[in-house]
């Protein structure tokens, strides 16, 4: 695989749930693309729709009640949405693999950290158990896990929560996928373990040339790691920069709200800013741009249409009609 | 381990203690004198009499009859009943019966209950899923002993497809209509646990995981899914199965099986507290037993529990 490649490329993706009380979308109209080598963010508050755009491209979205009303989510070119279960399994799982919040409960508590580490290379590469128990050993050490050989015997609940959180690096790196999708990695652990985390996902990542799309709600992390960042709201992309770019200089009043309401030694003494009012529910989401009515920039026309996410500058999107309207052209 | 099963049998002795006594009591505590009873309208020489009172400690206090009644037990001198049947012998004789039915019906139980609670449980509101619903709610309002009396009637009277009641054509025939009566009353509840178990843990995180990894369907069910929604299932097996001596003096008696807990109703209406304490102990040692093994099993099934 060659740097810059675009190994996974989600274009236009809704994903709706039905429930009792009605419809309600969750992702809407989604894009982003991962290359090789690139650490992408996806940057949200719960509920903002990060999770399940992910859960619904690998196929482990319940299918009902979620649904997937359009969208591609192209893994070299081949639409994962698209395609069967069965051939999806090759690649979800192999090339592209997962990793969640809380890896307590995310591990099988009745199996050994071994046994569900191996069970990646029995079920995709056909090992023998032995094998495939000794390639789980390997994994562990390389997550730096000490005394990997006795500790592979161990179950879940045996380990320390940043332990455990290396113990499905290991697994979801344990075949060398091309994509990571870590899903809020370090969000259970306290913040120095939380670090040995991003760093250790960093260093693994720079030795396979492996696509890491890192789901987080934390903007230090996305400080930290990312290369650039798709910041999400209420199920809609709302700003897409460089991380750099988007830290620097927010397009997107929802961006400038969040670098605003970042504690930092500057403010020492005043009152951390925060954004009034609370995100919409998915149900009652506001027309036009579901932001408006925390925005502190907000005229009668955001009422009115849902703000189309456009290009700002080179590599830059935003959706916001106070923002974009003068040099817009239409984002791809 | 070791020291788990040693401290579980200290613990056991005096639960014991109290059951046996309270059972005592109760059976002490019963109206009517019990050798009268026995020798029906037929007068009794008052020499007779008074040998049979001696020999059962009859006269003696409460805790006199108690003590000795123990003492027996404990030393393996289990004596004869009232009416003179060596209570060894019986117990020789009984037990067999009482664990082919027990067992038989266990095995029925089980297979029905694993059978459609997995079926109901990974095809979630197909068909079984449904006709199970609807099963459980009409089995739960059965009483046992209407279903009893209508199996034997339906079955053995009308269709004749097993015998009525008795033991003359052995096993498995004779066991098979009251093993199968109480299987069936009983399936439903383990199915219907089974179920929720299944549906509670469809959703837990880490069958994400396994999905996540690439997993085929049945792998995830039977290596993820199955063996912890298992854990629930494992211990409500255990609890029923103790408690099945208890249902054995009812489906016994309609039945007429010569099994213990015929002989233990038979021992109630004659008030002889000895064997009804026996009994009880029996019972009781088998629950404690059971209930280890269940323990032990549970560790071996979810090693978060090993070693407590």
């Amino acid at each position: 695989m060659s740097i810059d490649e675009v190994l996974l490329k989600v274009d236009d993706l809704t994903v709706e749930f039905d429930t009792p009380r009605g419809r309600v979308r969750a992702v809407d109209g989604v894009s982003w693309q991962v290359r090789a080598g690139e650490t992408l963010a996806i940057l949200g508050e719960s509920g903002s729709g990060k999770s399940v755009s992910t859960q619904a491209l690998t196929g482990i979205l319940e299918m009902p009640p979620g649904r997937i009303v359009s969208g591609t989510a192209e893994y070299r070119g081949a639409d994962l949405i698209g395609m069967t279960v069965k051939e999806r399994r090759r690649i979800v799982g192999d090339r592209i693999t997962m990793v969640f919040q809380d890896s307590l409960s995310a591990l099988n508590p009745v199996q050994s950290v071994g046994t569900q580490i191996a069970e990646c290379y029995r079920v995709h590469r056909g090992m023998s158990k032995k094998d495939a128990f000794k390639r789980a050993t390997e994994m562990l050490d390389q997550v730096r896990i000490p005394a990997a050989a006795k500790r592979v015997r161990d179950y879940p609940h045996e380990f320390s929560g940043g332990m455990r959180q290396r113990v499905m690096l290991a697994m979801a790196l344990a075949l060398d996928p091309d994509v990571l999708i870590a899903d809020e990695p370090t969000t259970a652990l306290d913040v120095t373990v939380q670090a040995q985390i991003l760093e250790l996902i960093a260093e693994l990542q720079a030795e396979r040339e492996m696509g890491v799309v890192l789901i987080t709600h934390d903007l230090g992390v996305v400080s930290d790691v990312a290369d650039n960042v798709v910041v999400m709201y209420a199920g809609h992309v709302v700003e897409r920069a460089s991380t750099a770019e988007a830290l620097e200089r927010p397009v997107h009043p929802y961006t400038e709200g969040l670098l605003g309401s970042m504690p930092s030694a500057d403010l020492k003494g005043q009152e951390l800013p925060t954004i009034p009012g609370t995100p919409p529910s998915l149900r009652s989401i506001p027309s036009g741009c579901a932001f408006r009515t925390r925005c502190p920039i907000a005229i009668d026309d955001c009422a009115t249409d849902v703000p189309p996410l456009l290009t700002v500058a080179p590599g830059r999107d935003a959706a916001c009609i106070r923002r974009t309207t003068i040099p817009a052209k239409e984002a791809v | 381990m070791i020291r788990f099963v040693l401290r579980r049998a200290l613990a056991a002795i005096p639960i014991g203690v109290i059951v046996t006594l309270g059972v005592f009591a109760l059976v002490f505590a019963m109206p009517g004198d019990p050798l009268r009873e026995l020798a029906g309208d037929k007068p009794i020489p008052a020499a007779v009499m008074a040998a049979k009172r001696a020999q059962f400690h009859l006269d003696d206090p409460f805790i006199v009859q108690y003590l000795l009644s123990m003492k027996d037990i404990l030393t393996g001198h289990f004596g004869t009943t009232f009416a003179g049947a060596d209570i060894a012998d019986q117990l020789r004789l009984r037990i067999p019966v009482t664990l082919k039915l027990t067992l038989l019906a266990n095995a029925f139980q089980w297979t029905l209950g694993l059978f459609f609670g997995i079926y109901a449980g990974f095809k979630r509101n197909g068909w079984i899923d449904k006709s199970l619903l609807l099963a459980t709610l009409v089995l739960l309002a059965v009483p046992g002993l209407v279903a009893y009396f209508a199996a034997q009637y339906l079955f053995g009277v009308e269709l004749k497809w097993f015998p009525v009641s008795g033991v003359l054509e052995g096993f498995p025939r004779s066991y098979l209509l009251p093993a199968l009566v109480i299987g069936v009353l009983g399936f439903a509840g383990l199915a219907r646990l089974m179920r929720t178990s299944i549906v509670e843990t469809v959703n837990a995180d880490f069958v994400k995981t396994a999905r996540a990894k690439g997993l085929g369907e049945q792998r995830v069910l039977w290596r993820h899914i199955l063996p912890n929604a298992l854990l629930p299932v494992v211990t409500f097996i255990g609890i029923d199965l103790a408690g099945m001596f208890g249902g054995a003096i009812i489906t016994e008696s309609i039945f007429n099986l010569p099994g213990l807990g015929q002989f233990m109703f038979q021992a109630i209406k004659f008030k002889e507290g000895g064997v009804v304490v026996l009994l009880s102990t029996l019972a009781f040692i088998s629950f404690i037993v059971i209930n280890l093994l269940v323990d032990l099993l549970y560790g071996v099934l979810d090693p978060r529990v090993r070693n407590v």
